[in-house]
């Protein structure tokens, strides 16, 4: 929906003069504001959103509202919250208040969207009121879990007013139970016969009898839709009391009885504009001007909003205006059928005047309701491209179920494009057939020399080029999701050919489905290069939060391959390139930030893995990938377990359970099985047994790389099995062990060989040193260069004789005797980490930019206004979060950890 | 919408329902609730019958109606002749009675 739409969505509607005060549901409406949520749930025509305004005006200047008049188009998540945006921020910008910090939907998921409006809100200064009018209208499951989950964290300083013609499926037995609901409904929304009163003989000026007030109300029931008709049909009326005989007498349907009386009382200009007009959605002069192919429309739309025909404005310029939809739906009933064939017409007209005006997808709507399928195939053809840039795939998918098969199979753009927006939605039932016919129609053109022959139809030529390479990256796609990874790698290769230059998303996309594939077979360093190429593409498109994603499969390879300084290489390179992009943070660097947390854990700085971790935790949700709560838990947890804080480890990798969500990767280190060996570390083996029970792994297992990582955790529980017992460890655990390190030197996978090497020492060094040192000696050479210390250091005592041993022996001494320094007496640590490390303050970033610097102590204090003395605090104190001495070393450190690049936060 | 297809219900999907709202609609308003015919009943309610129509096909037919704000009175689904007596579905037993 295009700019000036959206504008009449967010219109706070104004109350017409001679509104009847209706005190007793201002009051309770006011009751409701201490709540969270306000129900107005009444029929049609029940006067629900002129209470909700008539409430809102009847208090006190100053109180902010956000207006959102929802309509089919809001019924799926993109737009609905894009809308909800835009009202807020419509909101907090008419109290002068500057603009919320929320990014927009485009920009994160769809569900991570009330999660950021929960956020914000919670740190406005003022309440405010969130109106839903129309709720009804909404029946996408996905939208109700949003507003749900806004209800449930909804901060108290905000409260949300729903007008509805239904009861929404939302927990409102909880809210009501919570006393968090409070619900105006039709019963207190009739008027009654005072106020029916107060209408017509104070507002309107009837001077009805009140025999005639009460015969009214009996036969309207308070229905103040039929009462407003009532009062038109009266007014000018000669024999007022005959009028009422015959309509109390009357056992038609109230509306159909009253708008048939109203429309006989107007002229037969302003009936037939009624009646042409009365199937638009929004009316504004210059529309109804080419619906009608008249002039003066908006001089008309005055004269009918004046005369209380039941017209509604949707701005403050007498813009736009809609009917009140009761009163539309009666109009058009009032059609015979020559009048429904012009209606169709009609649409037609207003289809074009969208479309000339620029607005694409109301265009589409009335040449789709008006029957003009060649047409609305043509726009929909052109629209594609935006539609699928502001992921509103779901609208496109209505569009497409609206038109002929055979209309989409003449049109291969088109049919690619809805294509692109069923598998987007990860519709995939039909997809085969579709990208089928989209390849048949591609082959005609093909035949016919590069032109669509006769019976083939393309709009947008623009998007003909890329299409052989979209129906390919479709059909890998497909493959992929259906585990067939040899066609999934061959379509994605074509795809790489195909492609026009110039298109490199589709190579790029097609490079990542290939590095999946070759990564859940295996096929590391292939998969890498593979994921180098996608990295490379996005960037050249510009798409730097996609390649973001692509550094943490880059980054978990090359652990695996043990190459730690090209995995640290990955994550700062991704931080430089998300730090350059600036405000707002890059979905995605979050993810970097834990990312190179883990790195720096291996290289044993505890304290720098913690900056980064709380720097990620800072950023939030919105700045992480969908894995990355369950990622930045497990971080969490294996540090938590390093800084000798075994229970909240064990807390936090519960939480990783909780919180992981599955992807495309391949799910190689289940969060279980790092559970258990954080168990098998802490030495509760029976929990760990446990897992294994689960899990099902054993030591007669076939061996793949997809399980290794669970295999190595059963080799762990064996050796520490064994050790507990004070025994040798059993002839299987040693041959099993013996098997993974084969598998993973075939497979190249360095780090599974420095691991399984250092467990090999271990669980061998009661059958004599020799054996052991033999697979210290080979974890050692691979390790050295790479800086690897945690995965010696973590294994305690027994590892550290070995290594003095190997020191003793010459074998790799230097990097023996640099690891045997990190062991340490064991420092006895706080149980939480949050006494010890703390991120640095604004200030003290501010003296640390400085010290980095060539001013001299007492002029960065004059450069901060603050005394030396201060200046001294703020040193000592970044000296003491770093952990460093010296000025220059807390700079170097600084650099190391981005501190001094990183956008404020 | 689409118009529920007018063949009798031959699948148990497919069913026959009356509904009675409340008043006299005017007949063109059959069209709109795409049904074939209303009656006129003598009590100022409106029967519609909706024949060979699925659950959702009702329901879309129950949301038009509310959004006319008619009042519902009824909605009571038509045994069909296929429906024999030892039908162990409850809701045509009850609608049996």
């Amino acid at each position: 929906m295009s700019g000036s739409l959206i504008t009449t969505k967010l219109f706070v509607p104004k109350l017409r003069a001679g509104i009847v005060d209706r005190g007793r549901l201002n009051e309770r409406l006011q009751r409701g504001a201490a709540a969270k949520l306000t129900l107005v749930s009444a029929p049609a025509g029940f006067g629900k959103t002129t209470a909700v305004v008539a409430w809102l005006q009847s208090r006190p200047l100053g109180r902010v509202t956000a207006w959102l008049s929802l309509d089919e188009t809001d019924n799926q998540p993109a737009i609905f919250w894009a809308h909800v945006l835009a009202a807020l921020q419509d909101a907090v910008v008419r109290i002068g208040a500057p603009p919320l910090d929320i990014p927009g939907p485009g920009e994160q998921l769809d569900d991570a969207v009330p999660g950021a409006i929960v956020n914000t809100l919670a740190g406005l200064p003022q309440s405010l009121e969130l109106v839903f009018d129309d709720y009804h209208v909404i029946d996408q499951p996905a939208v109700h879990a949003g507003v749900a989950a806004l209800l449930e964290h909804l901060p108290p300083n905000v409260h949300i007013v729903m007008t509805t013609r239904a009861d929404p499926p939302l927990p409102l037995a909880r809210l009501r139970a919570q006393g968090e609901l409070v619900e105006v409904r039709a019963a207190d929304l009739r008027f009654t016969s005072d106020e029916i009163a107060a209408y017509l003989n104070g507002a309107m000026g009837l001077g009805l009898s009140a025999k005639d007030i009460a015969a009214l109300g009996q036969q309207t029931e308070g229905w103040i839709a039929a009462v407003q008709l009532a009062a038109l049909s009266i007014e000018g009326q000669e024999d007022v009391a005959g009028f009422i005989a015959k309509f109390a007498g009357n056992n038609r349907f109230v509306l159909d009885y009253l708008v048939e009386e109203v429309l006989q009382r107007q002229p037969q200009s302003v009936r037939a504009f009624l009646l042409d007009t009365c199937f638009l959605d929004r009316l504004s002069g210059p529309l109804c001007d080419a619906v009608t192919v008249g002039s003066g429309s908006r001089q008309t739309l005055e004269e009918l909003y004046r005369a209380n025909l039941f017209l509604v404005p949707l701005d403050d310029r007498r813009e736009w205006y809609r009917y009140h939809h009761l009163f539309a739906d009666v109009l058009e009933t009032q059609l015979d059928a020559a009048a429904r064939d012009r209606v169709r017409l009609l649409r037609r007209r207003a289809s074009d005047w969208y479309e000339a005006s620029g607005q694409r997808a109301e265009a589409i709507r009335y040449a789709l309701a008006g029957e003009d399928l060649e047409r609305a195939a043509e726009l929909i053809e052109l629209a594609v491209p935006q539609m699928l840039l502001t992921r509103q795939e779901t609208t496109l998918r209505d569009w497409s179920r609206a038109l002929p098969a055979e209309l989409v199979r003449a049109r291969p753009v088109l049919g690619i494009g809805l294509a692109s927006a069923l598998a987007s939605s990860g519709e995939l039932d039909g997809l085969t057939e579709r990208l089928s016919d989209v390849e048949c129609g591609l082959g005609m053109i093909e035949a016919a020399g590069g032109t669509p022959p006769n019976g083939i139809v393309v709009v947008d030529t623009t998007q003909l080029a890329r299409a052989p390479a979209q129906v390919a990256l479709y059909r890998a796609a497909l493959g992929q999701a259906k585990g067939d990874l040899t066609a999934s790698i061959a379509h994605a290769r074509r795809v790489i050919e195909l492609a026009p230059p110039g298109d490199e998303l589709s190579r790029a996309a097609a490079s990542s489905l290939i590095g999946i594939a070759l990564w859940t077979e295996g096929h590391l360093e292939e998969a890498y290069a593979a994921w180098r190429k996608g990295w490379d593409g996005l960037m050249r498109a510009g798409h730097v939060a996609d390649a973001l994603g692509v550094s943490v499969a880059l980054g978990d390879i090359d652990l695996t391959l043990g190459r730690l300084l090209q995995a640290g290489h990955v994550f700062e390179r991704a931080l430089q390139v998300s730090d350059e992009k600036g405000q707002p943070v890059l979905r995605g660097t979050a993810d970097m930030h834990t990312g190179l947390a883990m790195v720096l854990r291996e290289r044993n700085d505890v304290a720098a893995a913690r900056l980064h971790l709380d720097v990620s935790a800072k950023l939030g949700d919105v700045a992480g990938l969908p894995q990355h709560p369950y990622r930045w838990r497990v971080a969490d947890a294996l540090l938590r377990h390093d800084e000798g804080d075994p229970d909240g480890a064990r807390a936090a990798i519960e939480d990783a359970l909780r919180v992981y969500v599955a992807d495309f990767f391949p799910k190689v280190r289940p969060v279980a099985a790092t559970r258990a060996r954080l168990l098998i570390a802490q030495g509760r083996l029976d929990e760990a047994a446990s897992w294994q029970r689960e899990s099902g792994v054993g030591l007669d297992d076939q061996l793949s790389y997809q399980r290794e990582y669970e295999h190595i955790t059963l080799g762990r529980l064996r050796v520490a099995e064994s050790a507990k017992r004070a025994g040798k460890t059993d002839a299987s655990t040693l041959r099993f062990l013996d098997r993974l390190l084969l598998a993973a030197h075939r497979g190249g996978r360095n780090g599974s060989v420095i691991e399984l090497s250092v467990l090999g020492a271990l669980a061998r060094r009661h059958d004599g040193m020799n054996a052991a040192l033999g697979h210290l000696e080979r974890a050692l050479s691979l390790a050295g260069p790479e800086g690897y210390v945690r995965t010696f250091v973590s294994e305690g005592a027994p590892m550290k004789a070995l290594l003095e041993l190997a020191a003793k022996r010459n074998v790799f001494r230097d990097y023996a005797s640099l690891l045997l320094g990190k062991f340490g007496p064991r420092q006895p640590k706080p149980p939480t980490h949050a006494d010890l490390i703390e991120p640095l303050s604004e200030r003290e970033l501010d003296v640390l930019r400085l010290l980095g610097s060539d001013l001299g102590g007492p002029e960065i204090a004059r450069e901060l206004a603050i005394s030396e003395n201060t200046m001294r605090t703020h040193t000592k104190n970044i000296y003491e979060k770093l952990v460093v001495n010296s000025r220059r070393a807390a700079v170097s450190r600084a650099e190391e950890l981005h501190l001094l690049t990183r956008p404020k936060l | 919408m689409s118009n529920p297809p007018a063949n009798p219900p031959d699948r148990p999907e497919r069913q026959t329902y009356e509904i009675r709202l409340r008043g006299h609609l005017d007949p063109r308003w059959a069209t709109r609730l795409a049904v074939p015919n209303l009656t006129h009943e003598s009590d100022g309610t409106t029967t519609l019958r909706a024949a060979g129509v699925d659950q959702a096909a009702l329901h879309g037919l129950l949301q038009r109606v509310r959004d006319l704000g008619i009042a519902l009175v009824s909605v009571i689904r038509v045994p069909s002749a296929s429906d024999a007596p030892s039908n162990t579905d409850p809701t045509s037993q009850r609608n049996l009675k």
